[in-house]
């Protein structure tokens, strides 16, 4: 009797959250379909966006998502894979536990937080410090994604800490009968054996930097077209897929069918990427640590 | 050459360390310097002023609990009810990682994406307008990963001689879930819950188009058209006018009560949470 | 059980109507007079109004098409375009004041001695022909256009002084900002930087509003008194919108603005009140 009661419940929670699941998935494919129509392919790889004039291109916020996820991940991952090697494999228990206090608590600031670090300090310091290569003010492509690389660092390093501690010491134990140095041990043993788990960690951290909207919002400047898809762009103001979802354009867009398509297109896309990143993920890490992927 | 590496490596693996430490640090003094001079009971107390982001937070706290409570009131038998069925109810090992992937495929859609389909569903399709009901039940959604996976990490780390007793003794399964793996296991999901919490209690982009405005509501009397105040869309409209000190001061005070609050619940998460992890860690 | 009753509970909730709430959403330049208004009829006569600025003007007339809101504020007259794209609203739009729309540089720009700008010059900078403030008399720095972004009033009330409508004003690529305060304050922290704002918002020490001067004629300084002389083109109407007359809250909400404490909140925010406004204020 309570054994079916228990199941049963189980059960129906378990369809609710797949419905409400598959409603999200239906929901961004059929509401964008008036866009792919109108566009076809071209409204993932044309650069001009000007609803006025019914142009819907995302491409150059495809391009800003990339940047900004990028440059996060680049300016992340040295730091974030250096403090899990010290973690992992310099310290032992206690201390861990004490080290993982304060990446458990930063992985816990909400982004508007961030976004409030970034309109007030950070923006200027790009702006003062990049000075002489113009920058046209401080709400560069650059400044989303130095803000991003710290929002994803605890994310990367727990995952990284996570597929290093995966390496069983009696591989470390192996290395060292070998002859080998702590450090040559690190180097040449448990790096190479946690790289698939590296490789995941990095993989998601990317994914987690390019869902994040409302610190990008904030520092990124939300201008539609690129002028040119060089370096120099990355010091000018970009839009990124979240920046744009996440601005006015979305209540403007709400009556006309067409423009609302539009936007929601670019949550299609978002999702296609990220998702797509987390499965590519999953591939490198099927077991369990993906749990700790935090959402952007 | 292999004494310098040697030597080397540890210091750099430290200072990336260091480095990490000093950001929490850094952001933490910063929002703490500003903010603690703003703060007062009357902050926390008084409803917002005439004039823009003068006054106090208190619908703007009041907001974001009733979002959280509604949030934890969705999301935890959900999360619990998939934990279930994944960890106990599914026997096949496909079954369960089909399950599995399809819980990280949820845990990764963007924020955003949540608020875009509240717009959807509730707003357009339901016409609910802005409603504090909308932004918890997407917030609960969104925390559904988080609080199942937490639950079922503990449920897979029982030891088996725990259940096999129970069968042992006669217990159905669906005694066994509610007399043996549940208490065995609330810490999981507590712990699972309270870091959802922090999180949901941060979100900005769910409850952006679907439940929050930035003045002129108190206490939400129904559903429909019944929008809250939130300290996370409070800070973000503010954030976007970093000019007026007057709102400037008011911006720090509730920047350090959100920052107080997510750390709180992140904090009283962390013991359950990091002893959990060492368990699984070391079998 | 638990998700049951919460359903249960929901379900019962949503039958029951919310209070006969106002609901006002729109431009950011008439928000400060609504919001301060609302605060006081809130506090004096427990009214509910709820105030929200996204979208700007236009976000504000669609809410009010759509049924989001009750009440529209519009930083710029109602068009034919509106009534047609929404033929099923009978848009009634009252007047609240006048405030002079201003082009405002940063203070590097304005130390220079850039104090006007013709309108070829302002479609030289809008359309990114005029790269450097040096070419209009600045300093040697390149020209940051924080553009308004679409659907802002302040934007269309620009677009159609600079190039007579909406549809004629060519495709540019700027960093956009929102909100009268966002585009201040990045204005204020950005050097060779230019904006459409509302002149009332200008602080005279780190934003400054800039004349406009066309040749063989006097300087036309966008202030309150050239605006209520008629002197100042770019001048707009302050307006609240609803669909159909104003009753209930919404009808005390606009008696309460258009008398003497409200108007007395319309000149604090450094606009004209409508004694001044001649009637609509001269807009083009």
């Amino acid at each position: 009797m309570r054994s079916s009661l228990a199941r049963w419940a189980s059960y129906g929670a378990t369809g609710l959250t797949l419905v409400f699941g598959t409603a999200l998935l239906v929901s961004f494919v059929a509401q964008s379909l008036p866009v792919w129509r109108h566009e076809g392919l071209a409204y993932v790889t044309g650069s001009v966006w000007h609803f006025r004039s019914e142009q819907f291109g995302v491409l150059p916020m495809i391009y800003g998502s990339v940047v900004v996820s990028i440059v996060a991940l680049a300016l992340a991952a040295p730091l974030a894979v250096g403090a899990a090697i010290w973690s992992a494999e310099y310290l032992n228990g206690r201390n861990r536990w004490w080290f993982k206090v304060p990446i458990e608590l930063l992985a816990g600031i909400p982004s508007v937080v961030y976004g409030l670090l970034g309109v007030l300090l950070l923006r200027n310091w790009i702006y003062e410090l990049f000075e002489r290569f113009e920058p046209l003010s401080g709400d560069t492509l650059l400044t989303a994604g130095v803000l991003l690389a710290v929002m994803i660092l605890p994310t990367v390093m727990t995952l990284a800490d996570d597929a290093l501690r995966g390496v069983a010491s009696s591989q470390r134990r192996a290395a060292r009968a070998l002859g080998f140095t702590q450090a040559e041990g690190v180097l040449r043993v448990s790096l190479p054996q946690a790289a698939p788990g590296l490789v995941a960690a990095l993989l998601l951290g990317l994914g987690r930097a390019m869902g994040e909207t409302i610190a990008v919002f904030l520092v990124v400047g939300r201008q539609d077209s690129q002028a040119d898809y060089g370096l120099r762009s990355w010091l000018e103001a970009g839009q990124t897929l979240t920046s744009k979802l996440g601005s006015s354009e979305t209540f403007l867009a709400y009556g006309d069918p067409l423009h609302w398509s539009a936007i929601v297109g670019l949550g299609l896309v978002l999702l296609a990427l990220v998702l797509s990143l987390t499965l590519a993920a999953g591939r490198w890490l099927p077991e369990t640590g993906l749990a700790r992927n935090r959402r952007a | 050459m292999r004494k310098w590496i040697d030597r080397g490596l540890p210091i750099a693996c430290a200072i990336c360390a260091v480095a990490c430490c000093a950001l929490l640090l850094g952001i933490v003094a910063t929002i703490l310097a500003r903010g603690l001079p703003v703060l007062s009971g009357e902050f926390l107390s008084a409803a917002d002023g005439e004039l823009l982001g003068s006054g106090g937070i208190r619908y703007q706290l009041f907001g974001t609990v009733l979002l959280v409570a509604t949030a934890l009131a969705v999301g935890a038998p959900l999360a619990l009810g998939w934990a279930l069925v994944q960890a106990v109810w599914v026997r096949s090992q496909r079954g369960r990682r089909l399950l599995r992937r399809t819980l990280y495929a949820v845990n990764a859609v963007p924020s955003i994406l949540f608020g875009i389909f509240g717009l959807i569903v509730f707003v357009k399709y339901l016409d609910w307008g802005k409603s504090w009901l909308a932004g918890g039940i997407l917030l609960g959604l969104m925390i559904v990963p988080t609080i199942a996976v937490a639950l079922v990490e503990r449920i897979e780390a029982l030891p088996a001689k725990y259940v096999r007793a129970a069968a042992g003794l006669g217990l159905s399964k669906g005694r066994i879930v509610t007399s043996v793996i549940l208490p065995q296991c609330w810490s999981g999901g507590a712990s699972g819950a309270l870091i959802g919490l922090a999180r949901a209690a941060g979100e900005t982009a769910p409850i952006l188009f679907t439940a929050a405005v930035f003045s002129g509501v108190t206490v939400p009397h129904g559903v429909v058209e019944s929008p809250v105040l939130a300290l996370p869309y409070h800070i973000f409209v503010l954030a976007q006018d970093s000019f007026d000190p007057e709102a400037g001061a008011h911006l720090w005070g509730s920047a350090f009560v959100l920052l107080a609050l997510v750390l709180a619940l992140s904090l009283l998460a962390l013991p359950l949470r990091l002893r959990a992890a060492e368990e699984a860690q070391h079998g | 059980m638990r998700r049951t009753f919460a359903l249960l509970v929901a379900g019962v909730l949503a039958g029951v109507p919310a209070a006969a709430a106002l609901r006002v959403i729109g431009s950011t330049t008439v928000n400060p007079v609504v919001s301060e208004a609302a605060a006081i009829l809130r506090a004096e006569a427990g009214l509910e109004i709820q105030v929200d600025t996204a979208g700007g003007s236009s976000g504000g007339i669609a809410a009010l098409a759509d049924g989001r809101a009750e009440m529209a504020m519009v930083s710029r007259p109602i068009k034919v375009a509106d009534r047609q794209r929404f033929p099923g609203v009978d848009f009634r739009s009252t007047t609240i004041g006048a405030d002079a729309l201003a082009l405002v540089v940063s203070a590097d720009v304005w130390s220079a001695g850039v104090r006007c700008l013709s309108r070829e010059q302002v479609r030289g900078l809008y359309e990114r022909r005029i790269a450097r403030w040096s070419e209009v008399g600045g300093p040697d720095r390149q020209v940051v256009f924080f553009n308004k972004e679409p659907g802002r009033g302040t934007w269309e009330v620009f677009a159609d002084w600079l190039y007579g409508g909406v549809e004629a004003t060519p495709m540019v690529s700027h960093p956009e900002v929102g909100s009268n305060e966002e585009a201040r304050s990045k204005v204020a922290s950005t050097r060779g930087a230019i904006t459409q704002l509302s002149a009332a918002w200008a602080d005279g020490v780190r934003t400054f509003a800039l004349g406009l001067c066309e040749t063989g004629l006097p300087v036309a300084h966008p202030t309150r008194a050239a605006v209520a002389a008629g002197d100042y083109p770019l001048s707009r109407p302050l307006t609240v919108v609803t669909d159909g007359p104003p009753v209930g809250v919404a009808r005390r909400l606009i008696d309460f603005v258009l008398g003497g404490r409200g108007q007395a909140l319309v000149t604090r925010h450094g606009y004209l009140p409508l004694s001044q406004a001649n009637g609509e204020g001269g807009h083009p």
